[in-house]
């Protein structure tokens, strides 16, 4: 009895595998947010995947065909991906930042989303931020007049600081322009304005702070750029020391620069804003001293 | 004195009538079963019949009555993830409990003393890995001083996250022991030349390989599947639109650290191992291996089911939660990690003898993530950013996603310890290389030391310095200890410290509990290669080990297990192959050589030696040459010596030397007992493409090979040779 039910399996599963070989497909129809050509074209590259799943998706009903394999895949799959790759459907919502990331004529109204107070106070903050942004720039344009009363470097000191956010930003292009100009200034400085101890170190460092600033304008390779950057920073911050600034400076250190060597920069934030990395590492360093 | 201890049973009968002690009891039975999380049926153990183990919650004040049922094949035992209570109730086979073998019962019975998420989990063997984790829960009581509005009284979700693996864990340890890259093809992250040149790596790859290092990943093990309450995807449809949910999540998994990210807006941070924090808001955080998290989500908007999303550190895959009802609002996806940027980072931090920079106190409590370098959504924001930041740098650094880290942590209440008491000061160093998988404390196993005997009522500050390339999440037995974060009296309390590449780290707690307390690397793989420590408070006598030290080096052995490993390659001009056993510190390996006539003959070399150092480079051996051939092709009986060399049947002893050269060449030197001296050149599996493993080598008899090998799977693949003994070849080469 029992090896009959044996041989009973064996045959029925050897029968299911021979009928099986003509592969069984699942269809189903859903609706896909989007607006154009390129839309279709994102949707059903997202959707397919070979042996598995196809989409076809129609520009003017937003009804999309779903054909796939229901051994191996499901129609929540197939529409997770459509979704994170920026369409919103009937099932899933796609992520901000891939809404965001659509190229503008595929930024289809988007229906399927519930709007929320969260969300709207999402999208001000950008603008509220850009607007803190430009007040801040406004005052350090300010600043600059002011700080040209009270210490002829002050002016050396903003270049300094605009280089260095260009080296936040890994922008080898606008580093050698802000160099180019912090050069500029840094002939225009008078030698009779300067008390004692401003010229004693302005004369040690003057020709090495221009070398090296000319280096730096020089390439817009951002390695070599951030390795003179080190030195300029050396010198600046010893200039600093000397004249004092009309506000707190930090004297910030990242540890791991050249070969963890280290390397120091100055900084108007006390947030660390690593400059020998930038985004790679932007938070990485720490403050050794506020100048003042 | 007597008034005293009136007033203390006094207190005590208020306090048993207020909170009238309960016992709250809670049956186990532990089973093997069949589970599919991959599409492939493979044996797994459940309790209670489900996977995750369910969830056990008490309230602070009760009593815990956990009876396991041990219904296996073999040996279990449970361990209760930071829980303070008598050192025989702490669940570790050997070190605080005979395991419980099969078909037997055993209660572990404790009182309460802490609230929070804490979870529990096997720690016998690797059932670990397999199913056996669960959440725990201790409730405060409701009247509790430090019950917190707006958090205490949230509706709560325990959340265990863990990983699925379809290769037996005992293998995975193997494969890992031996060196197999099979997890990195599977991942794609094998960071073969080809890849590297594509890039404009090129460089970097060579340095890397100048310096030793194999090509490393942030993790080790490949996982076919994540899960979040033992499912990839799942939802809880109860949470109304504009609540908050508290979300108190475990890391069970057994070697994967996870992201944390949500769908619906920033996560607050309530408590930490189960220890409550001051909240803080971040956009992500990374929970380590067996570290807790409470967090706080809101559900924004009606008609909207919200993702949490738990990624891999290593991004080879996720898991989801969704929260609410309606239509799922994704999270975006963690992109894959930049490989080669992270080479290149790891290049400059290591020096030539396999030390890392050591950048003391600079680097510590996660706020200096190396992987970041290997980011790509880091890197992608600031230009995003920089577009409307102008020139303030200010702006760019409010745009990144707040990543938590142990800085941030502060405790609501002071955490200091009695300054009476005495201070020890100790230091442990976290060492082990990849190469061979050897995972240590100041380069030394756990079989390679005793226990270390504290003082009850000592605090022990300790000082952790990772010289390591990997992480390591360190648990510590019985204390919640102190992490110091300069949050000063508010320093958290943590039975977790995650140790990054480099970092140094202090901890302190006081010793107050008796017993022989576990303390260890929570990487499971990690763990069963060595790197551990047991702490031995006081003089505790142990009611369920007969044989202390009997069972210390059973927990000894354990943690240093023999492994197998072997090749052979059957072609069309001979068959050769090798097979070795290794431990730790210890390798025995064959090699053999047969030939199909006389002519080609046949040659069995057999060696013995000890890895010496913490990198392991240095092998000083022993070994047993055997051959016989009739001379045909290639007749070289002289050596480069001038060394007259009877090649056609041979019995030799010898002693020599393996030595790992710069480039990963293995350089051997070996005498044999007639005087004849052999050098030899060795690389074995160059990375040429994600398949493709290259290799070659040379001798001063006058011997070379060089050889190409495809991986089809995990234990086949295709060489084609060409051998000075043998000629050209090609053949298919099966390895385990």
């Amino acid at each position: 009895m029992k090896s009959f039910i044996f041989w009973m399996a064996a045959g029925i599963m050897l029968l299911s595998t021979t009928y099986a070989q003509p592969k069984y497909e699942a269809t189903e129809t859903v609706l896909i947010s989007g607006n154009c050509e390129m839309c279709k074209k994102a949707i059903e590259t997202a959707g397919t995947v070979k042996h598995e799943a196809s989409v076809d998706w129609n520009q003017e009903t937003g009804a999309a065909t779903l054909t796939y394999n229901p051994s191996k895949t499901n129609t929540d799959e197939i529409l997770q991906r459509i979704a994170l790759a920026g369409y919103d459907n009937a099932q899933y919502l796609a992520p901000d930042e891939a809404y965001a990331s659509l190229p503008e004529c595929c930024q289809y109204n988007r229906e399927f989303k519930t709007n929320t107070p969260a969300t709207h106070a999402h999208t001000p903050h950008h603008t509220s931020q850009a607007a803190a942004t430009d007040h801040s720039t406004h005052q350090a344009a300010t600043d600059v007049s002011q700080h040209e009363k009270e210490g002829q470097f002050q002016a050396i000191f903003n270049h300094y600081f605009n280089l260095k956010d260009a080296l936040v930003k890994s922008d080898g292009t606008l580093a050698a322009s802000s160099a180019a100009r912090f050069l500029d200034a840094l002939g225009a400085v008078k030698m009779d304005g300067l008390t004692s101890a401003e010229h004693e170190t302005w004369m040690n460092g003057k020709e090495s702070i221009m070398t090296v600033t000319e280096r730096i304008a020089g390439t817009d390779d951002i390695a070599r750029q951030r390795t003179h950057f080190a030195s300029l920073s050396e010198q600046v911050y010893l200039l600093m020391k000397a004249s004092g600034t009309a506000q707190p400076v930090y004297y910030q250190r990242c540890p791991m620069f050249n070969n963890s060597k280290g390397a120091h920069w100055l900084s108007l934030n006390q947030d660390i804003q690593n400059p020998y990395y930038g985004a790679q590492m932007l938070t990485c360093g720490n403050t050794v001293e506020t100048v003042k | 004195m007597k008034r005293k201890i009136l007033m203390t049973s006094l207190m005590l009968a208020s306090y048993a009538t207020i909170y009238a002690q309960k016992v709250v009891r809670y049956d186990l039975y532990v089973k093997d079963t069949i589970v599919n999380f991959s599409g492939k049926e493979k044996r797994a153990i459940a309790v209670n019949g489900q996977i995750p183990m369910p969830t056990l919650e008490f309230t602070e004040g009760d009593t815990a009555e956990i009876v396991l049922h041990n219904l296996l094949d073999e040996n279990t035992a449970l361990h209760w993830h930071g829980v303070q209570l008598p050192n025989k109730e702490d669940g570790v086979p050997f070190l605080t409990q005979m395991p419980t073998p099969p078909g037997a019962i055993h209660t572990y019975r404790f009182p309460v003393k802490q609230n929070g998420t804490y979870w529990y989990h096997s720690h016998a063997g690797m059932q670990e890995q397999i199913g056996m984790y669960g959440s725990l829960v201790f409730h405060k009581r409701k009247n509790d001083p430090t019950f917190r509005e707006g958090i205490d009284d949230l509706p709560t979700v325990p959340v265990i996250l863990s990983e699925w693996t379809d290769l037996k864990p005992e293998n995975v340890q193997r494969m890992l022991a031996s060196g197999s890259d099979w997890f990195g093809i599977k991942k794609n992250a094998v960071q073969s030349y080809v890849e590297a040149i594509d890039g404009g790596h090129f460089k970097t790859k060579v340095t890397n390989e100048w310096k030793r290092m194999e090509a490393m990943d942030v993790s080790d093990v490949y996982y076919e599947k994540f899960l979040i309450n033992g499912q990839n995807q799942s939802q809880l449809p109860e949470f109304k639109p504009g609540s908050r949910v508290r979300l108190r999540v475990s890391n069970g998994g057994a070697s994967s650290y996870f992201w944390l990210t949500y769908g619906g807006g920033k996560i607050t941070v309530v408590a930490n191992d189960g220890n409550d924090v001051v909240p803080v808001e971040v956009d992500r955080l990374i929970i380590g291996v067996s570290e807790t998290y409470d967090i706080v989500v809101n559900i924004p908007a009606e008609n909207t089911s919200y993702e949490l999303l738990a990624t891999a550190e290593d991004r080879s895959g996720s898991a989801s939660l969704f929260l609410g009802d309606g239509v799922r609002q994704l999270q975006a996806r963690l992109p894959k990690l930049n490989y080669f940027k992270g080479m290149k980072m790891m290049n400059g931090m290591m020096k030539m003898n396999g030390d890392m920079n050591d950048m003391g106190m600079d680097m510590s409590l996660q706020q200096m993530d190396m992987n970041t370098v290997m980011y790509p959504e880091v890197q992608a924001q600031p230009q995003a950013a920089g577009e409307h930041a102008g020139h303030s740098g200010h702006a760019m650094g409010a745009n990144g996603p707040v990543t938590l880290n142990h800085a941030m942590l502060k405790a609501p209440h002071p955490t200091t310890l009695d300054s009476e008491a005495p201070v020890r000061e100790l230091k442990f160093t976290l060492t082990g290389n990849m190469n061979r998988y050897v995972w240590s404390m100041d380069n030394r196993v756990l079989s390679e030391e005793d226990k270390i005997p504290v003082k009850k009522g000592e605090i022990l500050r300790i000082t952790l310095y990772n010289n390591s390339m990997m992480r390591h999440p360190m648990h510590l037995h019985g204390f919640d200890f102190r992490v110091i974060n300069g949050q000063g009296a508010y320093a958290p309390l943590k039975n977790v410290l995650d140790m990054m590449p480099m970092e140094t780290n202090i901890i302190e707690f006081e010793a107050n509990t008796e017993g022989d307390w576990f303390f260890h690397c929570h990487i499971l793989y990690h763990m069963m290669a060595g790197m551990n420590r047991v702490f031995a408070v006081g003089e505790y006598d142990n009611p369920l080990l007969h044989d202390k030290e009997m069972a210390y080096r059973m927990l000894q052995h354990e943690s240093n297990m023999w492994h197998f490993m072997a090749q052979n390659d059957v072609a069309t001009n001979g068959n050769d192959g090798m097979a070795m056993v290794q431990n730790a510190r210890w390798g025995v390996g064959v090699e053999w050589a047969v030939g199909y006539n006389a002519m080609h003959g046949y040659e069995v070399e057999t060696h013995v030696g000890r890895y010496i150092g913490r990198m392991q480079w240095l092998m000083p051996f022993v070994g047993f040459d055997y051959r016989y051939r009739k001379m045909g092709i290639d007749e070289h009986e002289k050596n480069m010596f001038g060394q007259v060399n009877k090649k056609d049947s041979r019995r030799q002893l010898s002693v020599g030397v393996l030595y790992t050269l710069p480039m990963l060449i293995d350089f051997q030197a070996e005498v044999y007992h007639d005087g004849i001296v052999r050098l030899q050149l060795m690389r074995e599996d160059i990375p040429v493409t994600r398949r493709l493993r290259a290799g070659f080598m040379v001798n001063t008899d006058k011997e070379y090979m060089g050889e190409l090998r495809y991986i089809i799977t995990r234990n086949i693949g295709i060489r084609t040779h060409y051998d000075s003994d043998m000629g050209f070849g090609v053949g298919l080469s099966l390895n385990y």
